[in-house]
């Protein structure tokens, strides 16, 4: 299998906590979140009806629960579909309703260039150098 | 691939473009049309990517419904339906309402179908007066990019009623057929579903069809078919899984109850394979995917099924994927010669 290669995307301070940006990778169109500091890289296309997926609106989601019961969670994690409003979990790419068999590609992401820029420059706060990084 | 879609939602980017449209006592009033009874669809009914670029509302700028729709799939022809404003329909202050239908209906032909040749147009019209909604059709009826009248599915009195006739009669007499489109439903002065209002969206949304079977079962027995015999009924976005087993139903029911309707000398369901339509959108989707074809050759959808994506609302239909492995036959026959054939076009 080919070894993935790394892509740089865009720097860690233009990508702020609950925002996306859209790229292109190789031909194909992929969205990069930024997830409570956290970066996850899905394919910006439904496996539904081929939607731009990574168009959509970060949410949170109910869990499943008893009768009368609303269990919010994982605000800014899931993913709504643009068209027909499917859930997708950011993190891992499946679908809430059938997470075994209905899922988006997803692609490791990195933050590369401050192990480089030494941990001190980290510290104070000098991070303008660090880069998302996303492995396809 | 020849390609109509049947169900387009245009809106204006500000409902000024509208009430400048109206008479002077309406236009201050700006415009205001039945709500929701308290229940909305939680994530908004627009597709949050069909914004224009100033963020102006989905399906308010031609030139991004050109690009996301008719040029992105090389559409010969869009039907608009204004399904906004066909709350016109369900409002209650009748003089109030059919000035939101005329300046709509000036405002759909000034806007959208002078922009391109490939948009038709519904004439919206409001059952609360069927004669001023005859009038209005034989105003606005005769401009060649109409193509049928619409009005909403959410009724007092079923569809079949002869109270509805002068709609009917003004929408043969100009060759145009006449379209259902749901929304207004449990809102303005219509009724619940039969059983009663439901509790959450979703149950709204699925009850769409329950409505839509109703207003079939009484358009066909009360002899709207008969009466007007070149007339013919779209059903969109209402469903088409449950055209079978209505059709079975009517048809046993029939048999033995002729003599109720004995305006109805044949099959209930020959008069609907030959004068109504049926749009796709949102497609039934079977866990079994070989079954959403049973369901089209029951119906005989190589001659009731028109292909509708609905955009640019939540739910719209892509016409590339919504219909997995189906007959290619039957799959041009909605793409293209059904509504080809309903609506007179030619590619």
């Amino acid at each position: 299998m080919k070894e993935k290669q790394g892509h740089e995307i865009c720097k860690v301070a233009e990508l702020p906590v609950g925002e996306r940006v859209i790229v292109e990778i190789n031909g194909r169109s992929i969205g990069v979140f930024n997830v409570e500091g956290e970066f996850y890289a899905l394919r910006n296309l439904c496996p539904h009806e081929g939607a731009e997926l990574c168009k959509g609106t970060v949410t949170g989601m109910n869990l499943p629960s008893e009768v009368g019961e609303y269990n919010w969670v994982r605000e800014g994690e899931i993913l709504r579909c643009p068209w027909h409003a499917w859930e997708f979990d950011i993190k891992t790419g499946k679908s809430i309703f059938n997470p075994h068999k209905v899922r988006v590609a997803c692609y490791d992401v990195e933050v590369e260039g401050a192990e480089e820029k030494a941990v001190e420059s980290f510290k104070v706060g000098v991070n303008d150098d660090e880069m998302v990084v996303v492995y396809v | 691939m020849k390609l109509i879609d049947c169900d387009v939602h245009n809106v204006p980017v500000s409902m000024d473009e509208i009430s400048e449209r109206m008479p002077a006592y309406f236009r201050q009033r700006g415009v205001h049309l039945p709500g929701s009874f308290g229940i909305k669809n939680p994530m908004g009914v627009l597709r949050v990517d069909a914004q224009g670029p100033n963020g102006e509302p989905a399906g308010s700028v031609p030139s991004v419904m050109k690009e996301q729709l008719l040029d992105a799939y090389e559409m010969d022809y869009a039907v608009l339906i204004g399904a906004k404003f066909l709350g016109v329909g369900v409002h209650p202050e009748v003089d109030y309402a059919l000035a939101i239908m005329r300046a709509y209906n000036d405002w759909q032909s000034e806007i959208w179908l002078a922009d391109d040749k490939r948009f038709l147009g519904s004439i919206v019209v409001s059952q609360m007066d069927p004669i001023a909604s005859a009038a209005e059709i034989r105003r606005v009826g005769s401009q060649s990019q109409i193509v049928q009248v619409v009005m909403t599915s959410a009724t007092r009195i079923p569809l079949g009623d002869r109270y509805y006739w002068p709609i009917y009669e003004a929408a043969q007499e100009m060759g145009l057929a006449v379209a259902l489109h749901p929304g207004c439903e449990c809102t303005g002065v219509s009724e619940s579903f039969s059983s009663g209002y439901p509790a959450s969206y979703l149950e709204w949304h699925t009850n769409l069809s329950q409505n839509f079977m109703s207003q079939l079962t009484s358009i066909v027995c009360r002899g709207v078919l008969n009466e007007f015999k070149e007339l013919k009924f779209v059903f969109v976005e209402g469903g088409f899984g449950w055209v079978p087993s209505l059709l079975w139903r009517l048809d046993k029911n029939w048999k033995a109850l002729r003599s109720t309707v004995p305006w109805l000398k044949r099959l209930p369901s020959e008069y609907v394979f030959e004068r109504c339509r049926f749009t796709t959108q949102p497609v039934e989707e079977p866990l079994e995917r070989g079954e959403l074809e049973q369901v089209m050759r029951m119906m005989q959808g190589e001659k009731t099924l028109m292909f509708s994506s609905d955009y640019p609302h939540w739910d719209n239909d892509s016409p590339v994927r919504a219909f997995p492995r189906i007959d290619e036959e039957m799959k041009q026959a909605i793409l293209w010669k059904n509504a080809a054939e309903l609506y007179g076009l030619t590619s």
